[in-house]
Formats: C-alpha cells, structure tokens, sequence
C-alpha cells in the first residue's frame, strides 16, 4: 500500500515498492507511445514505422512526411494524450476528495461549465487568444464547482448523492446555456465552437500542445505536493483530521486543483466526456496501490484512451471525423453502469 | 376508496378549472399574436372564428402560427402528464421522460429509422418513438433495479444519465456520417416547435389520445399507487396490471410528443411539481391539470424562444431545459 513512502527503520532506509504498479505504469508508459508512434503513422497519407521514426529524427523521407508529421499529425497526437491525462487526473483527485466513485467533471457539470466560459468568450470576442482560453474555462469551471458544492453541502446528510444529482442539473442548464448561445452567434463562428465542443483534437496545432504541457507542467508539482494530504483524505475526514490535516482548507484546494486541471484540457480540446470518470477506475484495476502512483497510472489511463479515441475517431469512418469525445462517451457509459451496479452509487441516501 | 382521499375543496374547485381553461386560451392567443409580424389579438379570433383567405394576416395565422401553437399544446400536455405517471408510478419526484431516458431512447429510435435507414413515412415515427422510449425505460429500470439498494432517485437517475450520454453520442455519430440527411433532423434533435408538422401530429394524435385516456382513467389508481403498492394490493387493484397500463400511457404520450417535436427535456418534471402545490396529491386531479398547466407552459415557453433573442429563435427544448434544470436542482435541495 505505502508507495513511495520511505520507512526509517533500524537499519538502511528502505523503499516499499508496489512491483505491480511499477510493471503496469511502465506498461502504459511503452503503450501510449506506441499508440502515439501508430498514429503518427495512420491517416490519408500512410506511412512506415521506419519512416515516422526517421522524421521524428528529423530526417524525413520526403518533404510530404515532414509536413504530415510535423505539422498535423504529431501536435493532433500530442493534444490528445496531454488532454486525456490531465481530465484523468483531475478525475482521480476529485474522486479521492469528494470520495465518491462517480465524480467527474464531464459528469457534475465542471466541465461543461469551462465549455460554457469559452463558447461566450469565442462569440462575443472571436479573435481571442488562444492561450487565454484555459484562464477563462478556468473560471467558469471554479465558479460551477463552487456552485455545486454550495448547493449540495448546506445540509447535513447525503451529501454525495446530492452532489452527483446537483451536477447533473447543473450540467443539463450549462449545456442548454452553450446550445442557446450557439444559435444566437453567428453561424461560422457558432461552427467553430460546435466542433470543439463535441470534444475534438481535429484542429490542435503546436500552440494547443505548449498550453497543454504547460499546463501539465505547472500542475504536476501542485499534485505532488497535493500527494500527501491526500493519501490522509482517502482515509475518510475524521481520519484525514485526525491526522491533522485542515480538512475544508484542503478540499478547497484540491477541488480548485482538480478544476484547473479539467479547465486547461476542456479549454483546448472541449469538453470531453468521461475520461475522468474512467481512467481512475481502471488504473485502481490495474493496480492497488498508493496516492502517488494512482495519480501517474490514472494519467496514463487517460492519455491513452483519448489517444485511442482520436486515432479511432479519424481513421474509423474516414474521411468523416468523429470527434474524440463521442467515443470516450460511448467507452466510458458501460462503465458507469458498472460502477451503479457495483456499489451503493455514491453514498448513502 | 369511496371517500376522497383528500377533502374536496368547496365551490372553488369548480370555478377553478374554467379559469384554468381560461389561461389557456389566453395563452393561446397570445402564442399567436406574436411574431416577426405581430397581429393583434383580436384579428387573431377573427381568423379563428371567421377565416377570410384573402386576409394577408388570416392566412399567416392559420397556416402558419396556429399549427405550432397547436403542436405547443399537444406536446406540453402529453409531456406533462406522462411526467406525472411517472412520478407516481415511481413514487419519485425526479422522475421525468427526459431524465428517465425516454426521450433520448424515442429520438435515437427515429434518427435511426428515418436517417439511417431511411424509412420515413410519418405514420411509422411515432410506433418507433415508442419502441425506443420502452427500450430506454427497460434499460434504465433495469440498471436501476439491478443497482445495490434497487431504484432509488440517485440510481434512476444515473443510469437515466448513462443511457442519455450513451445513446446522444451514437446520434452525434450518426449525424456527422451522413450530414445531408441529417438537415431537417438536427433541429428536430434539440426540440423544436418550428416546424409545425402538423401531418405529423395528426399521425401522433390517436396514440396522445390513448395515453391521455389512460391516464385520465387510472388517475384514481395512481394516487393509491403513489402511496406504496401494498397500499394498492390492500384496496384490491392488480398492481402488475395497473402498471403495465400505466407504462402504456406513458410510453404513448412520450412517443407522440416526440414524433411531433423532438425530445423537450424536464416540461414533465416542472408541470406536475407546480401543479401540486395547488391541487395537491390526488392523481384524479393532478392528471387533468398537468395536461392544461403543461399546454399552457409550453404555450409560454414557445413565445419565450421566438421573443427574447429575435429575430433569432431558440430551440425550444433548449429553453425548457433552461427553466426547468434549476428546478431540477432545487427538488433534489428540497426533497432528498
């Protein structure tokens, strides 16, 4: 279970590794690249293992191939799996924090309430900035968490189920909200909001992917940081204070956390549908194990779902693209049912 | 059961359904005096009531401006009173076509018949509405009952999320594979009134009859039902029949409403909800004022959609699941 936690003991310091997850991780790890190195490969122009390798090199084979790679299939890749890790981390720290099998920010609204931000921000100002698109999902994310919370928690009780069932009104509203908006904004541009609300990585080009990373980057080290308070929360809260944490301050920071993660992938590639709520799921099948390795095998759990979404959602029905996240939808529902039907979904009434 | 359950009220209770009636017609008129071209309210019952083609303004309002507004009436009273079946039924007060399903099991039966298929003769649309909204009940039901603790508000609900998300995406892929087909469907899909399809509704009027029939009759049953079915088995009804009518009722209703608009999220949860609070619990009134409160609702929420961004005009199932979202919220706040 300790993973990752230094035991002094009389002698030697020791390190208890959980074998098991190590395997996985780095498992996943040579997947995610081989998915990314396939669909570097994949697309109306096909090309050899060897020559997507020589490109990567920098030594294209021909001009076409560098152009491919460089310039729309390797960036398209990398926003994919970038943004399916961060939805995935964020899924697993707002199922840890909120302890509730179910949260994830497509599900309870958060999600939807980024896409709703950066939908009126693509309307009302068309030449935005792209890199200040995270800041404002940002927002509408925080402030629709702090909704949903301040609504389900007032009272004492059943508070995780109310949680669940408040996002999803809340969801319901925000994707109404974003509809309406779309049919009031002129067409073209209303068009260039409906692709990427479906959840698609179809127009990701190096800008996307260094906002991405960056976000990844910047927020990697606060989940490090975050590792400890709440492997003490996954304890349940009388615990977690037993053990000295300030429980409220710390789940206020942990939502908001969870929040910026699912706000810098949802501004990017738009909301897509329950990667968080999935990859958590199947990296603790995967693995039993602690906090720290959790987060890194939910990340990769994500990054390789969303990878696979895109690579299917292009290459499935060419040349029609199918946006990823219809078929993270389409993956993830048959896991949801699993998850109510496995357990007292989310509490107890 | 030969005494009311609830005491009767005095001589209101007969002036109240005239008054009801009353808001209707209002409602009505006022639905369809507006417009890109507003026409006063008495022109409008002229036309009504002595129509001359040769009026611009008559013409405009009865080939155009009376069949959505007659649509509005048939599909908010259906919705209404389906959704206050359901509640009884259920004995849940989340319990709604849209949230339970239904309408995303009716709407992905049609995109696939009418755009994938390709079969599309109206009198068809509503009996493959209703195939589909009883595959999504049955299969939300049975996540539901099937989930530890059986079908609580939070599992219906969840697995009425589940299928939603489920199904809306395989319509999402469908039409994005074949857009052309799918130009008249894509408005149809986020629930509008626009159209007016009247052939249409003419085609799902039997099945809304039926099921308003149903459950017109069984309105006595259902608020015994409402209170527990051993409450029920105790007064002597057969429960497993009495629900299996029911289900017909709803499914009928839902269906038809669907075929003649699209799927309009939560009308069958606010309606019902309101209506209680002034006709209270008995079913025997519930039922017949959930179909005039719903008309009338969605009289106004029609005019609402044409009005507040005009010229533009919003999706009125985008405006239903507006108003009706934060109630939403505010009953699960309220009553769970």
């Amino acid at each position: 279970m300790s993973a990752g936690v230094i035991s002094r003991l009389d002698g030697p310091v020791t390190f208890l590794l959980p074998m098991r997850a190590v395997i996985a991780l780095a498992l996943l790890a040579g997947l995610v690249a081989g998915l990314l190195i396939v669909s570097l490969m994949a697309g109306s122009y096909p090309l050899g293992v060897r020559e997507v390798l020589s490109t990567l090199a920098g030594a294209p084979p021909s001009d076409m191939a560098g152009t491919v790679v460089w310039q729309f299939r390797f960036p398209r890749a990398l926003a994919a799996l970038c943004a399916g890790a961060l939805l995935a981390l964020s899924g697993a720290v707002l199922q840890t924090v909120t302890r509730n099998p179910l949260a994830d920010p497509s599900l309870v609204g958060v999600s939807q309430g980024a896409g709703l931000a950066v939908v009126a921000a693509i309307i009302a100002v068309p030449d935005l900035p792209t890199a200040l698109r995270p800041l404002l999902a940002f927002a509408g994310a925080l402030a629709v968490a702090g909704l949903i919370q301040g609504i389900a928690a007032r009272r004492a009780g059943g508070a995780t189920m109310r949680f669940i069932l408040t996002g999803i009104g809340v969801a319901a509203f925000l994707g109404a909200a974003t509809s309406a908006l779309l049919t009031y904004g002129q067409l073209d541009r209303a068009m260039a909001a409906l692709g990427w609300l479906a959840g698609s990585v179809h127009a990701a080009g190096w800008g996307d992917v260094a906002v991405l990373g960056l976000a990844l980057a910047l927020l990697a080290p606060a989940l490090v940081a975050a590792a400890r308070p709440m492997a003490a929360l996954r304890l349940g809260p009388e615990m977690a204070a037993g053990l000295g944490l300030r429980v409220g301050r710390v789940r206020a920071w942990l939502i908001t956390l969870a929040v910026a993660l699912a706000a810098a992938a949802v501004a990017m590639v738009g909301p897509l549908g329950f990667v968080g709520l999935v990859a958590p799921h199947m990296a603790s099948r995967l693995a039993r194990c602690g906090i720290g390795l959790h987060l890194a095998l939910s990340g990769a759990v994500g990054a390789g779902l969303v990878g696979l979404a895109d690579l299917a959602g292009r290459s499935l029905f060419a040349p029609v693209q199918i946006p990823a996240g219809l078929f993270t939808a389409i993956v993830g529902v048959p896991i949801l049912v699993w998850l109510i039907l496995r357990r007292p979904a989310g509490g107890q009434p | 059961m030969t005494g009311p359950i609830l005491p009767r009220r005095g001589p209101a209770s007969r002036a109240a359904p005239l008054a009801g009636l009353a808001v209707l017609a209002l409602a009505f008129v006022w639905h369809v005096s507006v417009g890109a071209r507003p026409i006063p309210p008495g022109i409008v019952a002229e036309a009504l009531l002595a129509f001359d083609a040769d009026v611009l303004d008559h013409v405009v309002i009865v080939d155009l401006r009376l069949p959505r507004a007659l649509c509005a009436v048939l599909v908010g009273a259906a919705l209404s009173v389906a959704g206050a079946l359901m509640q009884g039924v259920t004995r849940n007060p989340l319990a709604e076509p849209g949230l339970l399903g239904l309408l995303i099991g009716a709407s992905f039966a049609v995109v696939l018949f009418v755009g994938v298929l390709g079969i599309a003769p109206p009198a068809m649309i509503p009996l493959v509405a209703a195939l589909g909204a009883t595959g999504a009940a049955a299969a939300v039901w049975g996540i539901a009952a099937a989930a530890p603790g059986g079908a609580t508000p939070l599992t219906l609900i969840l697995a009425g999320a589940a299928i939603t998300a489920f199904l809306g995406a395989l319509v999402t892929v469908a039409t994005l594979l074949d857009e052309r087909s799918f130009e008249e469907l894509r408005v149809w899909l986020t629930g509008s009134l626009a159209g007016g399809r009247l052939d249409q509704a003419l085609w799902a009027l039997p099945w809304l009859v039926a099921g308003l029939a149903v459950a017109l009759g069984a309105a006595r049953q259902v608020t015994a039902l409402a209170m527990g079915d051993e409450t029920a088995i105790g007064l002597g009804m057969d429960v497993g029949r009495l629900k299996a009518r029911l289900l017909f009722a709803v499914v009928a209703l839902t269906a038809s409403a669907v075929a003649i608009a699209g799927p309009m999220g939560f009308v069958g949860l606010v309606v019902p909800h309101a209506v209680r609070l002034f006709a209270g619990q008995d079913y025997r009134r519930v039922v017949p004022w959930s179909a005039l409160a719903g008309a009338a609702y969605l009289l106004v929420v029609d005019i609402a959609a044409r009005m507040v961004l005009a010229p533009v005009e919003i999706s009125t199932g985008l405006v239903t699941a507006l108003l009706g979202a934060p109630i939403f919220v505010w009953l699960v706040r309220a009553r769970l």
